[in-house]
């Protein structure tokens, strides 16, 4: 192979890729949408239900049960409190009438009024009843008849949970990647109707030289797409080299299926019609990663799901190799198969 | 212009639609990114605690936690099973009520239970679900909490789930996928196949073919932006308002389309022409998304006033009276987008070939 025949045409295939124009403006609006909508999105999780609430003597247990997920904002009238409510300050308000905590005393009913704001979710609407009602029940030392042993299952991450626009990070990196599959193929596809890679054999290029070329664009295009997104989002600030070296199989991986789409499409909206619903295919396992629970199982026989797996669990979860190991072999293997596949597809389709 | 020939015209483009890659994806991308959206973003941003249990059968517990509205709730047939459920996620917190946990609790006898919580489940959720647990437990015991709650709602607005905010953008893109892309990447695949010249010698005008690839798009457009509506559940209340935006606005995309397969000069070139302006187009939809945002923004994108009005008579009940300034708007920078489109036509009409 000759290495200076080798650059000259991955030089060729960069302007032909960015002089198409949809992928060019993919490629690069792509990567500013992410980033800013990444940016947009929340950077924090507010776990903590806060209620506002006025009471002339605040009964002990609300002072007792402010712990992680519940807190209380003391304010000095009922009127402000319902104001406080009504601008959307706070999502719902408690209000305990002069003489609640008498009435208690005596056994009777304490009157309690609720501020609810209107756009208060509806689960948000139901559940500030119950909270005050059990609250009460706690008050007037009623025993609860239930022992609960608990059990944590997974990393605990109260006070520390990962913001949804960390979650999405996996998907918008994978989703650049395979986008970039589609203009890889698209690109291949164009040069075998028009006969030029044909032409290309004619010269000193080998076939291994073209699929070497096409195949260090594809992955570096492809690789470098996500790594830049990853570097602007500070994604890479835990376990980077990790998730440096799963990104450069996803890259291998979507190259190796980039070459297979080429041997069967003839142009760009060809190229779609099999890219689109593949890409789809391959985006699940991301959905897997931001709704945990929301897929099935089965999402584990989609190859992408290991490369979205070790990228999420790296960066947002800092898990390490001694525990991803066995996905990065996973990729490894499927990157080997698919790239051989693809290869084999396109020699038929060439020679 | 010729309508027989507009009909005939448009005959042979819907036979022709489905060998369209843009045809179909107008018609299946609108459905699926609706289910996409809702799914991700929706669940994203859901934080309905959920509850999961193992118990006895049609146990009270379990039928007294599905009523409620605060919680999600899931009964399961065995502990692994719930274990699962809650290690991957699906569930914020598992339950295990042994047997004879009904008749121990209604006697008042303490009863042990097993939870597992899940470890990112949110510190609120945690709290909701202990206190609704608690409170199922001590209705069962017949206790009776010492309160007389009133609630009363204040200030404006009205609560709406991610669902609904996603809503616009739905519908924006059923209208602007079957609208825009289907009259363009027609016009553009026969502009580059010859056949636009082939049927121009034929006495169809392009005028006719024009108002053909047009009628296409409306139609699909249309019919998209209805079946959106229903797969989210909108009851369509006020039809006649809400089909006079949609087909206006249909035409508006369509024209718009049109336009845009005159201009590019291949399926590359308009794709990334669409590509670059989809941040324009749905604008309207995703500052709708951010209620914190100021939403007088939205009004500055003409096709606000396609998704607009549709979201005020679907989901807040408006008439045609209320929206009628609206319609009108939208019906002057449609009549700006066809005025365009038949200056531009009339100039490739008079070209003598390559349109």
């Amino acid at each position: 192979m000759n290495s200076r025949i080798i650059g000259a045409l991955m030089a060729k295939d960069l302007v032909l890729f960015f002089r198409n124009r949809f992928f060019a403006v993919v490629t690069v609006l792509g990567l500013v949408a992410y980033v800013v909508i990444y940016l947009v999105l929340p950077d924090s999780v507010d776990e903590e239900l806060t209620l506002a609430i006025y009471a002339p003597a605040l009964p002990p247990v609300f002072e007792m049960i402010q712990e992680e997920g519940l807190v209380f904002d003391a304010f000095d009238s009922e009127e402000s409190l319902k104001e406080v409510v009504a601008d959307g300050d706070y999502l719902a308000g408690i209000a305990l009438g002069d003489g609640a905590l008498a009435r208690l005393a005596v056994g009777e009913k304490a009157p309690i009024q609720i501020y609810l704001n209107a756009t208060a979710p509806p689960e948000i609407q139901d559940a500030v009843p119950l909270v005050v009602e059990e609250l009460f029940l706690m008050q007037s030392g009623q025993p609860l008849p239930l022992e609960v042993e608990t059990e944590i299952l997974g990393q605990d991450r109260v006070g520390f949970q990962i913001p949804p626009r960390d979650r999405m990070l996996p998907l918008f990196a994978v989703f650049l990647m395979i986008t970039e599959m589609l203009g890889l193929s698209s690109l291949i596809a164009e040069e075998i109707v028009g006969r030029t890679l044909q032409a290309l054999l004619i010269t000193p290029l080998t076939v291994g030289g073209i699929f070497a070329a096409k195949g260090i664009i594809g992955v570096g295009l492809a690789a470098g797409q996500a790594v830049i997104f990853l570097l602007l989002t500070a994604g890479l600030s835990q376990q980077p080299f990790l998730v440096l070296i799963a990104l450069l199989l996803g890259a291998v991986m979507v190259t190796g299926i980039g070459f297979l789409l080429a041997s069967l499409g003839r142009d760009l909206l060809s190229i779609m019609s099999w890219g689109i619903p593949l890409l789809i295919v391959l985006m699940v396992p991301a959905f897997a990663v931001i709704f945990p629970g929301g897929v099935s199982d089965w999402v584990r026989f989609i190859p992408s799901y290991y490369l979205v797996d070790t990228v999420h669990q790296a960066i947002n979860l800092d898990v390490g190799w001694s525990e991803l190991w066995s996905n990065l072999v996973v990729l490894l293997v499927f990157d080997v198969a698919v790239v051989w596949l693809g290869m084999t597809a396109l020699r038929r389709r060439v020679l | 212009m010729s309508l027989r020939r507009v009909g005939v015209l448009l005959r042979n483009e819907t036979a022709s639609g489905a060998s369209n890659i843009l045809f179909v994806f107008a018609i299946v991308a609108p459905v699926l990114i609706s289910l996409v959206l809702t799914l991700v973003f929706g669940s994203l941003f859901n934080d309905k605690p959920r509850l999961g249990l193992v118990g006895p059968a049609n146990s009270e517990f379990g039928q007294r936690a599905a009523q409620l509205e605060a919680i999600d709730f899931a009964a399961y047939e065995n502990v692994d099973e719930l274990r699962e459920a809650v290690a991957d996620g699906r569930e914020d917190l598992g339950l295990v009520l042994p047997d004879g946990f009904e008749q121990a609790v209604a006697e008042g006898e303490p009863v042990a239970v097993q939870a597992y919580i899940w470890g990112e489940s949110l510190a609120q959720n945690r709290t909701i679900l202990g206190t609704t647990i608690a409170r199922i437990t001590r209705e069962m015991a017949g206790q009776e909490a010492p309160v007389e709650i009133s609630v009363v709602s204040v200030g404006d607005g009205q609560s709406l789930a991610i669902g609904d905010r996603l809503l616009p953008l739905v519908i924006l893109i059923a209208v602007f996928f079957g609208g825009t892309m289907v009259p363009a990447s027609s016009l553009v695949q026969d502009r580059e196949r010859g056949t636009l010249q082939a049927v121009t010698v034929t006495p169809a005008t392009l005028t006719d073919l024009v108002f053909a690839k047009g009628a296409l798009g409306v139609i699909v457009s249309v019919i998209m932006a209805t079946v959106t509506l229903l797969l989210n559940g909108v009851a369509i209340a006020e039809p006649l308002a809400l089909y006079l935006f949609l087909i206006v606005g249909a035409i508006m995309a369509a024209s718009f389309g049109l336009f845009l397969g005159m201009m590019a000069k291949d399926i590359t070139g308009l794709m990334a022409i669409i590509k670059a302006l989809g941040l324009l187009l749905y604008a309207p939809a995703i500052v709708y998304l951010f209620p914190t945002l100021p939403q007088w923004i939205a009004r500055v994108f003409p096709t606000y006033y396609i998704i607009g009005p549709v979201i005020e008579i679907s989901q807040n009940g408006a008439t045609l009276a209320d929206v009628a300034i609206d319609l009108m708007i939208l019906s002057i920078l449609t009549a700006i987008m066809m005025g365009g489109l038949v200056v531009l036509t009339r100039r490739r009409q008079l070209q003598p070939a390559g349109v």
